[in-house]
């Protein structure tokens, strides 16, 4: 058991340990709430969660670099928006361009963000916390006190995110969410495969080693909130395509649910490791809590937030827990693999004393 | 309704037989006063609505003063209302008009407000224990908000079945005073056969709303009308019903705008909501600030006077919040295939 604990990569057994509290979780609803297990469930979570799926994979970026963006629910609520906007005063613009403009709209934004923290050195959790109020005052002052209806908008564009690519029994894939699992995984590959996006990592682990290795650390860190604001920008048109009705508080309260499931998905809040497909799932659990909490007889409305909270604080001190204790196994497995020979662990003694 | 438009005029008409009272106060336009219109945040059509009838009756009272139309930013609503009101009366503005969603915690500089001279005047949402506020301009008379919304959910079950609530936030005082007044109604023995199973909050957002719409319907399979006192809410409820093809069986009512709504009562997923004019409870509310502001108005019981177009309204007991006074706009309509198109132009 220990053995296989040691082979598989620690970010193998996060994601292995996650899909285990997920069906965890679902066992234990089902036995609360009747109705529970079927396709409708899968349909509702998944249908949902697509929309936070993008904006926690930014935020993964984001975070993986030891920074924060706050300021995401904010690019959301105003991509969405001004989108909207756009498609009311032009019905015959197609999905591309519309898709185009909202991420260029989101980066744009990103920009901003990327420029303050990385060139002007002011720490992220400050800048993204001021730009939060100020796009959210910038799209008060952009619509004007109108708001952007669903009666207004192109049909194919309010169909799109329940269109069913394939229906198996109850279970249906739409559409929705098949775009947010391709841009998971799109990421996630480019994340572990591609070498540019590694730097990420290397600007995370340790900012010094990464300058020293001749890495960019201005640029990628820059590059990362582009990135976050270029997918905040496409969950604002996958908003507005799922909900049709825009206000000034769409997206309200995005930024702390992506930064949670982030978090719950296993990423280091202070940067260097994670993936994406971990906060994937952490997106998942948490919308699956949310959802059942609600169905759930036992709990009423004023208790909800604070389960919530606490289940998240649980799986998060569970998680650091197991994984320290899985670290120290491991060390200690090493050490032992580098017992026999005296010479190796006198040197591994001088190596750690250095 | 009826019975406290009633009271108030009988009040009115005691008042006038002791041979103290004034009689109808026509007010004066002209006289300079700056007042500041503060809804509950920026950016929902309805507030701007209001604002659009405030902005009616400034232009007709003449009022060489400035109207301004303040708000926080949703995110920062209850901390913002504060400061604007503190802020205003260290302005000496004449009047505050306030659609209240901070609850109590207002009072406090809503007083100090009016011991620095300015009029509190509430509208759409008031200040639930009254302290101060001058008057309260009541849209409807809430009792009566929860008639009917029994009596929507009544017609559409067709006399019985399950009915669930979702709200705007729980500590909307306005919302909460209207389910409070639907939940009386339905003791009422032509009620009998609905029953309320759920009241969840939505927060006025439309992505939770329409979240906590569908997970209504997977936790009552058998619920009948999702019934939503918010236009945000029963517009997100109503395109998650659409959305997942559940019309046929969960029907949306409750509080919503015309122009929202008109897709959804035309394919039968809303057949029945209702609304009053926001542009008319600014224009009042706008009278009734301006009246006090300039003295023209004492804000004593029983005191009637005329709000231009819209006619006469006498300062009453609100019978929802005992020892504070309002002034009841009221009626009105139920909106329905019928006469949702015109009025969503």
């Amino acid at each position: 058991m220990t053995r296989l604990f040691l082979r598989v990569s620690p970010q193998a057994l996060r994601i292995t340990g996650l899909l285990f509290v997920l069906c965890l979780v679902v066992l234990f609803f089902s036995t609360q709430v009747d109705n529970y297990l079927n396709g409708r469930l899968f349909n509702r979570i998944s249908s949902s969660v697509a929309i936070m799926a993008l904006i926690a994979t930014g935020q993964t970026i984001v975070i993986l670099t030891r920074n924060i963006d706050l300021s995401v629910g904010s690019v959301v609520g105003f991509t969405a928006f001004a989108t909207g906007s756009l498609v009311t005063a032009y019905p015959d613009m197609g999905p591309v361009p519309l898709v185009l403009f909202a991420m260029v709209c989101g980066a744009g934004f990103g920009c901003i963000n990327g420029a303050l923290v990385a060139y002007a050195r002011v720490p992220s959790i400050i800048v993204t916390l001021a730009t939060m109020a100020l796009f959210r005052s910038a799209l008060v002052e952009f619509s004007d006190a109108k708001s952007i209806t669903s009666g207004s908008l192109p049909q194919w564009l309010v169909s799109f995110p329940n269109t069913k690519l394939l229906t198996i029994g109850q279970f249906q894939l739409r559409a929705g969410f098949a775009v947010a699992v391709v841009v998971v995984v799109l990421v996630h590959i480019l994340l572990s495969r591609f070498r540019p996006a590694r730097r990420f990592y290397a600007v995370g682990s340790s900012p010094e080693a990464a300058e020293m290795a001749g890495i960019n650390t201005r640029a990628t860190v820059f590059a990362a909130f582009v990135l976050a604001g270029a997918l905040a920008g496409l969950a604002g048109f996958m908003f507005l395509a799922r909900f049709g009705n825009i206000t000034v508080v769409a997206g309200l309260g995005f930024e702390l649910k992506s930064v949670a499931a982030s978090v719950v998905g296993g990423v280091n809040i202070f940067g260097g490791s994670g993936t994406v497909i971990g906060a994937f799932l952490g997106a998942i659990l948490v919308d699956l809590i949310d959802t059942s909490l609600v169905r759930w007889q036992l709990v009423s409305e004023f208790w909800r937030e604070a389960v919530l909270g606490a289940l998240i604080l649980l799986s998060v001190t569970v998680d650091t827990l197991l994984m320290r204790r899985l670290f120290r196994l491991r060390q200690a497995q090493e050490h032992e693999a580098a017992k026999p020979k005296p010479a190796a662990a006198g040197k591994v003694t001088k190596e750690g004393a250095a | 309704m009826k019975m406290t438009k009633l009271m108030g005029t009988a009040a009115a008409l005691a008042m006038l037989g002791s041979g103290l009272a004034q009689a109808q106060t026509a007010l004066e336009g002209g006289q300079e006063v700056d007042m500041v219109l503060l809804p509950k945040f920026l950016g929902i059509l309805v507030f701007d609505q209001a604002n659009e009838g405030a902005q009616e009756a400034h232009a007709e009272l003449g009022n060489p003063g400035e109207l301004l139309f303040v708000g926080p930013t949703p995110e920062n609503s209850v901390a913002g209302q504060i400061e604007i009101m503190t802020t205003s009366a260290t302005q000496g503005q004449g009047a505050v008009m306030l659609s209240n969603n901070a609850g109590d915690q207002i009072a406090p500089s809503a007083k100090a407000a009016q011991d620095a001279g300015t009029k509190v005047v509430t509208w759409d949402s008031p200040i639930p224990s009254g302290e101060g506020e001058d008057v309260f301009v009541a849209q409807v008379d809430f009792g009566s908000i929860g008639t009917v919304m029994a009596d929507m959910a009544h017609s559409i079950l067709g006399g019985s079945g399950q009915m669930a609530v979702l709200s705007a936030t729980p500590d909307a005082a306005n919302q909460n005073a209207w389910i409070a007044s639907m939940q009386d109604a339905l003791k009422g023995d032509k009620y009998s056969g609905i029953e309320l199973v759920d009241i969840v909050y939505g927060d006025d957002q439309a992505e939770v709303s329409y979240n906590r719409a569908l997970a209504l319907v997977d936790k009552y399979p058998d619920l009948g009308v999702i019934m939503s006192p918010t236009t945000v809410g029963i517009q997100a409820s109503a395109k998650a019903m659409q959305d997942e093809g559940l019309c046929d069986q969960v029907k949306v009512s409750g509080l919503g705008l015309p122009a929202e709504m008109v897709s959804y009562t035309m394919n039968g997923c809303a057949p029945e909501f209702a609304l009053w004019d926001f542009r008319d409870l600014g224009y009042l509310t706008y009278y009734t600030a301006y009246g006090m502001a300039t003295g023209q108005l004492t804000g004593e019981l029983g005191e009637s006077f005329t709000a231009g177009r819209m006619g006469d309204y006498t300062i009453e007991e609100d019978p929802g919040r005992p020892g504070s006074k309002r002034i009841l706009m009221g009626p009105f309509t139920v909106y329905n295939k019928d006469n949702v198109e015109a009025a969503a132009q």
